[in-house]
């Protein structure tokens, strides 16, 4: 048995797997803002009260948590001390000097605030050279000075981060000895052991990351874990990182930089769950919530990761699933602008006060405002019913702010407001499919999150997509992901070498050493040596590229120069492949070696149903007017998701309702339920609307 | 609005923003040098069929505004167009950056009809002429920087001319690199091209049409509201440049906005004659920073296509430094067109107070340094940019150390650079003091000192060591910049801003930036806000005293009552020269 607890910003989801079985059973439970430890623990005896279960057969439990996240975005985390080279104290507060991206004609915006206020950020008389010898010895004298000004100024955790001391640790860890030494109550991370890699400001900025929020986590952590203990007896809890695997909670006290962002990570790993269950190697996933549209790309059925990410502009160089976020939701505000033209989001009503429809004091037209005159909402059954939408405020916001200004029908704002999200959402999904070199004619679309299978047709339309997998239990989808997700943990060294430069041994002994650490790691973890699987790779590039290339490596008990050479030639394809074009004749650099350290959990499937088609009318609930594009209202059929059967085929237009949410299938398309209980949604060659294929 | 529906109005201009976009995500992608792929000195647009811009990619904002400028000379030069041609252009006199940035254009045909331009701008890393790179003060004609490209057909009909590849890749220092980076822009073109006739043909040419047509007005509506609703009259911006590195006199630069109505004419009567060194702007650059600046101003996040900019006449005298003659030199056109930014919101502060910002450092400073590694024997060349101080804001402080209006760029890790090269970066950090003070203070400068280990060549241009960053409502002007090498020895030597010169194994390089503006009075300040800028050592307890008239008790806390009576007692004093060298910093 095997449950899975994603703690979101509203409703705290849980799903339980009875591994025997392949039963999922889910649950869906207010998260506690007060005490959040009280919701898991509120979700974890719903699912087992629904599934009949008790913890004696808990195998596996896995915790995602935003804590991490929010900390960041509210600004509250850890009073930090900073160590630094004497001379660059002000590396993390300079950063790259560029103004945000977003930025290019406003003077207003700024990056966020450095972590670390500058009075707090000390230098230290030391230097490693780049060749990792030492220019300038460790002066103890500063170091103690800094180190007292932290303990009268009560910071609660110490970073230290000292230029090439990925190429040799040895100040920083003597700086350790003595914080720890002298100022034991604070917590010690070390940039060689958090992000052994160079750039400076990317590493310190890492590290102080994790400085920031390990007091916070740590103490989140000690709160659950004595609250599940005193409640069920010990209980081994893991935690969803960013990277889209997981950790025990001992680990994770150690590496809080690892959780940030390991909410969304649920939704990717899930969408790659899909893809490999519905044999599909490329897919895109598709959150659509309330406020935001997060895109992830599953590539041959795995996530991609970046080591580029970060948080609200603030750079984290670990591996994290590769996302993006757009401002688009459910709760986007339409909106009319001096030249009279219409515009929806970034700007969103949020859950409070919420869409005009919902009744909760929002009088702005949004999304679901417009969804629900259309008539692609079914007033009463949002949420199954749980949240009953006012069409009348829905009208009257769209009146007054869209519809009237514009001199337009009422149905026509709101297929207008309906159309510019989707434009929005399809121009984010293109521009991140280019970006990584896709052809997105090749991906399927999989829809989840409240809002996303409303839009998801309309969306494929305009990408030329010609597949959409609505997965069930798409309202739990994180939790899913969380369920499926390994134990995972990655770990990187600098070597910066030209290839002419790199002795194979040397290679093969930071491998090693990377390996026998994750090995380690994970024995402490607990997981099995059979379920152990290493993977190498190498992040690489041409002389005088300022970017690299994770290039794959295949472990070898061996490495000489002919295995060097097959890494190069990789590296040479792979180029191609993400580039178009390779350089053979370039000198090549080796920069870091990368070693990932995965704990297998046994791999899950949905639970398969035969073959039993479920004639329309069976899942037919009643008829209703919807207004589409140059055909004014249509009446359709509204059909209940859970009455069809596997090998059902619906055609379009209708709509198929469930409790978390809608789909919508327009004309031309046709939707068919699979063993797994996906709506496959493919235009409809076959004209099933004129009752051709079934 | 015309007849189409406003909805698919929007709809056509996402999918003509996304076609940028992508266009410069695969331009990104496919490019091979630092400057594209990383820097991301580029832009890409979609143009209309007489060359106005409908949509740009989310990049570098001045390199756009070349391409409108550009298209129109291309269109006026009478070639001939046709299906999968693409045309490049460098000329600064055509329309065109400086030599180093290279467009392209592909024109879209619709059956058979020309229908749109797809283009794109990128920074090459070098296209000839006396100096690596480009970078040099000093130079005197156009000759001297590199080679001189007009329209030329580099691919027709999809085919690309060898020849016309040979001649440039004759006539510059990396052709691998930089033929690639234009096959990559080519690459980029096509791409583009396929997706603007897919779009036009999902809506059909009539109704995408109707919408571009929409989409230029709309920019327009929104612009001339916004001008409407300023007073009208004659607002004038003054700042200076240090000099061209040719001689040492400073030259003008003089912005004069008049405002009628929903109409805008900005001029430059007042400024310089054109330099005999390469700080000329270019025509297009100079429009360029009116246009930057008007958009910042107005509205940061609309629409921006060449609809916005109809209410707006640019106007400018040839021969002026705003607007050279050929053939003079233009590489270091960067220094005056930070120039015409800061003159231009010098001018629009009197018409919106509260949506300009002070004076910023105000300049680009570029080093190149090109020696042999000591190890290896290969040549090496080094390129360092950075920023400086941006200006205090109505209600903000200016940013510490950023890059500059218009310009995009991100450092060199200390890491990379000595990694890579022979040197020892010794110090990066803020220099206290340097922003301007006032009720928003300026952002601070920064410095960079960095230590050679082998022999090199030191090719520059940089500015602000002779004209400070101006403050705004009695805010305080900004630090100069300075280049010096090995400070605080006897041989401590103060450097011009352009030039080249040879620095020798064991020298030290300090590069001073700018500092900027502060925007109000210092004197009105929160006392906690100055406290705050001095325990984290940004300003000195001089300052605080004299410029902010804060007083601190023995524990660093304010003397509230103290400085209540030298706020109401004193007038602040105005320490132009002020030595900051004898404050103590904490």
């Amino acid at each position: 048995m095997r449950i899975s607890i994603d703690v979101g910003g509203t409703f705290t989801d849980v799903i339980l797997v009875d591994e025997s079985t392949g039963r999922f059973h889910y649950a869906k439970t207010p998260t506690t803002h007060y005490d959040l430890a009280e919701g898991v623990l509120n979700g974890l005896q719903d699912i087992l009260n629904i599934a009949g279960a008790s913890m004696e057969g808990l195998r596996y439990l896995i915790h995602g948590t935003t804590i991490g996240t929010n900390a960041i975005v509210e600004g509250k985390g850890a009073k930090v001390g900073l160590l630094t080279t004497e001379g660059f104290e002000d590396v993390l507060e300079i950063r790259r000097v560029a103004r945000p991206k977003e930025a290019a004609f406003d003077f207003e915006v700024d990056n966020p605030p450095p972590l670390v206020p500058r009075y707090l950020r000390k230098g230290v008389k030391e230097r490693i050279n780049s060749k990792g010898g030492v220019a300038v010895p460790l002066d103890e004298g500063s170091l103690r000075a800094a180190i007292d000004t932290f303990k009268r100024e009560r910071v609660e955790a110490i970073v230290i981060s000292f230029l090439f001391s990925f190429l040799n640790p040895a100040h920083e860890l003597k700086a350790a000895q003595l914080s720890r030494e002298h100022y034991p109550e604070a917590l010690v991370s070390l940039s060689s052991e958090i992000c052994p890699e160079f750039r400076e400001y990317e590493r310190t900025c890492t590290t102080v990351m994790n400085g920031y929020l390990g007091p916070v986590i740590k103490s989140y952590m000690d709160n659950l874990l004595k609250r599940l203990n005193e409640r069920y007896g010990a209980v081994r809890v893991h935690i969803m990182q960013s990277n889209g695997g997981s950790m025990t909670l001992e680990t994770a006290r150690d590496h809080s930089a690892h959780l940030i962002n390991s909410g969304p990570a649920g939704g990717a790993m899930a969408t790659a769950f899909i893809s490999r269950l519905t044999r599909h190697e490329m897919a895109i996933g598709a959150d659509m919530g309330g406020t935001t549209f997060d895109i992830s790309i599953i590539d041959k059925g795995m996530p991609k990761t970046t080591t580029w990410g970060g948080v609200t502009e603030y750079p984290i160089k670990l591996p994290m699933v590769d996302m993006k976020t757009i401002g688009a939701g459910g709760g986007s505000i339409a909106w009319i602008d001096q030249g009279g033209m219409l515009n929806v989001g970034p700007q969103s009503s949020g859950s409070s006060p919420g869409p005009a429809c919902y009744g909760w004091g929002g009088t702005l037209p949004t999304v679901t405002d417009a969804n629900v005159v259309v008539g692609r909402l079914n007033p009463s059954y949002f949420l199954g019913g749980k949240i009953p939408l006012y069409p009348d405020k829905a009208r009257e916001a769209l009146l007054k702010h869209v519809a009237g200004p514009m001199n337009i029908s009422l149905e026509e704002a709101a297929l207008s407001i309906i159309r510019i999200v989707n434009a929005n959402m399809a121009k984010g999904i293109s521009g991140v499919s280019v970006q990584r070199g896709y052809d997105l004619r090749e991906f399927i679309l999989v829809p989840f999150g409240g809002a996303a299978a409303n839009h998801a047709v309309d969306i494929a339309e305009e990408l030329d997509i010609r597949k959409i997998v609505v997965p069930p239990m798409a309202g739990n989808f994180s939790a899913v992901g969380l369920a499926v997700a390994d134990v995972q943990h990655d770990y990187v060294r600098t070597i910066a070498k030209k290839q002419e430069e790199v002795d194979p041994a040397e290679l093969l002994n930071m491998f090693r050493i990377m390996e026998d650490e994750g090995v380690r790691q994970l024995r402490e973890e607990n997981v099995d040596e059979k379920n152990i699987r290493i993977e190498w790779s190498a992040d690489m590039r041409y002389e005088g590229q300022s970017w690299e290339l994770n290039t794959p490596v295949i472990k070898t008990a061996s490495l000489g120069a002919s295995e060097l050479r097959d890494v190069i030639a990789a590296f040479h394809a792979l180029h191609k492949q993400v580039y178009s074009y390779n350089e053979p004749r370039e000198h090549v650099e080796f920069i870091n070696l990368r070693v990932r350290a995965i704990g297998k959990n046994a791999s899950l499937s949905l639970p398969e149903e035969p073959t039993k088609p479920t004639p329309l009318s069976e899942g037919l609930k009643e008829k209703r007017p919807i207004y589409f594009k140059e055909k004014g209202f249509v009446e359709v059929p509204i059909y209940e998701r859970d009455r069809f059967g596997t090998g059902s085929l619906i055609p379009g237009p209708c709509l198929i309702e469930e409790q978390i949410s809608t789909t919508l299938i327009p004309h031309g398309w046709v939707g068919e339920i699979d063993k797994f209980r996906n709506i496959l949604i493919t235009p409809d060659e076959q004209g099933c609307d004129k009752g051709g294929r079934s | 609005m015309s007849n189409v529906d406003a909805a698919t109005m929007q709809v056509v201009r996402y999918g003509l923003e996304a076609i940028a976009d992508d266009m410069g995500y695969n331009l990104v992608r496919m490019g091979r040098t630092t400057i594209v792929k990383e820097i991301m000195d580029i832009n890409c647009a979609v143009l209309d069929a007489s060359g106005g811009i409908l949509a740009q990619a989310h990049l570098c904002p001045l390199m756009m505004f070349s391409l409108p400028e550009s298209a129109a000379s291309l269109l006026n030069s009478g070639m001939d167009l046709e299906e999968g041609d693409i045309i490049i252009c460098n000329d600064p006199y055509l329309g065109g950056q400086h030599l180093l940035d290279m467009q392209f254009f592909s024109p879209v045909f619709y059956k058979g009809e020309l229908v749109a331009f797809v283009a794109n701008i990128a920074h090459q890393l070098d296209m000839g002429g006396s100096v690596p790179g480009g970078v040099a003060g000093g130079l005197t004609e156009i000759y001297q920087e590199g080679l001189r490209v007009p329209f030329l057909k580099l691919y027709r009909r999809g085919q690309e001319d060898r020849e016309h590849f040979n001649i440039i890749a004759s006539n510059i220092r990396i052709p691998e690199k930089t033929m690639e980076d234009f096959r990559a822009q080519a690459a980029t073109t096509v791409g583009g091209v396929r997706r603007v006739q897919e779009l036009v043909g999902k809506y059909g040419l009539e109704t995408y049409r109707q919408c571009t047509e929409g989409l230029l007005n709309y920019g327009e509506s929104i612009m001339r509201h916004a001008i409407h609703a300023m007073p009208d009259g004659i607002y004038t911006g003054v700042d200076y440049i240090d000099d061209d590195g040719y001689s040492d006199e400073p030259y003008k630069v003089q912005v004069n906005v008049h405002i009628r109505g929903d109409e805008m004419k900005v001029d430059f009567d007042g400024s310089s004659k054109q330099a005999q060194g390469n700080v000329n702007c270019t025509w297009s650059c100079s429009k360029g920073a009116v246009f930057y600046t008007m958009v910042g101003i107005v509205d940061p996040y609309m629409v921006v296509n060449s609809g916005t900019f109809r209410p707006i006449t640019v106007e400018s005298e040839e021969g002026l430094i705003t607007r050279p003659r050929p053939p003079g030199a233009v590489t270091a056109r960067s220094q005056t067109m930070t120039k015409i930014t800061e003159a231009m919101l010098k001018a629009m502060s009197e018409v919106l107070p509260k949506r300009v910002v002070a004076g910023s450092h105000g300049q680009a400073c570029t080093c190149s340094f090109t020696g042999v590694q000591p190890e290896s024997g290969r040549r090496f060349t080094y390129v360092e940019i950075q920023g400086g101080g941006a200006g205090a804001r109505p209600s903000k402080d200016g940013p510490d150390g950023q890059d500059l209006h218009l310009g995009r760029f991100m450092n060199t890790p200390v890491e990379a650079a000595e990694l890579e090269y022979p040197v020892t970066i010794e110090r990066y950090e803020f220099i206290p003091d340097s922003g301007g003070a006032g009720r928003s203070r300026g952002g601070l400068s920064l410095r960079r000192d960095i230590r050679f280990h082998t022999d090199v060549l030191w090719a520059r241009y940089s500015d602000r060591q002779k004209f400070s960053p101006q403050g705004l409502f009695g805010g305080k002007e900004g630090s100069r910049g300075a280049l010096i090498l090995n400070p605080g020895t006897p041989q401590e030597a103060r450097q011009k801003s352009k030039g080249v010169s040879r620095i020798k194994a064991g020298d030290l390089l300090s590069i001073r930036l700018p500092g900027s503006g502060g925007y109000g009075p210092p004197a009105e300040r929160e006392p906690e806000r100055v406290r705050w800028d001095f325990i984290n050592g940004k300003i000195s307890r001089c300052s605080a005293e004299t410029d902010y008239l804060v007083s601190f008790n023995a524990d660093n806390t304010v003397n509230l009552e103290e400085t209540g009576r030298l706020r109401v007692l004193s007038e602040p004093k105005t320490p132009k020269e002020r030595d900051t060298e004898s404050c103590d910093h904490v």
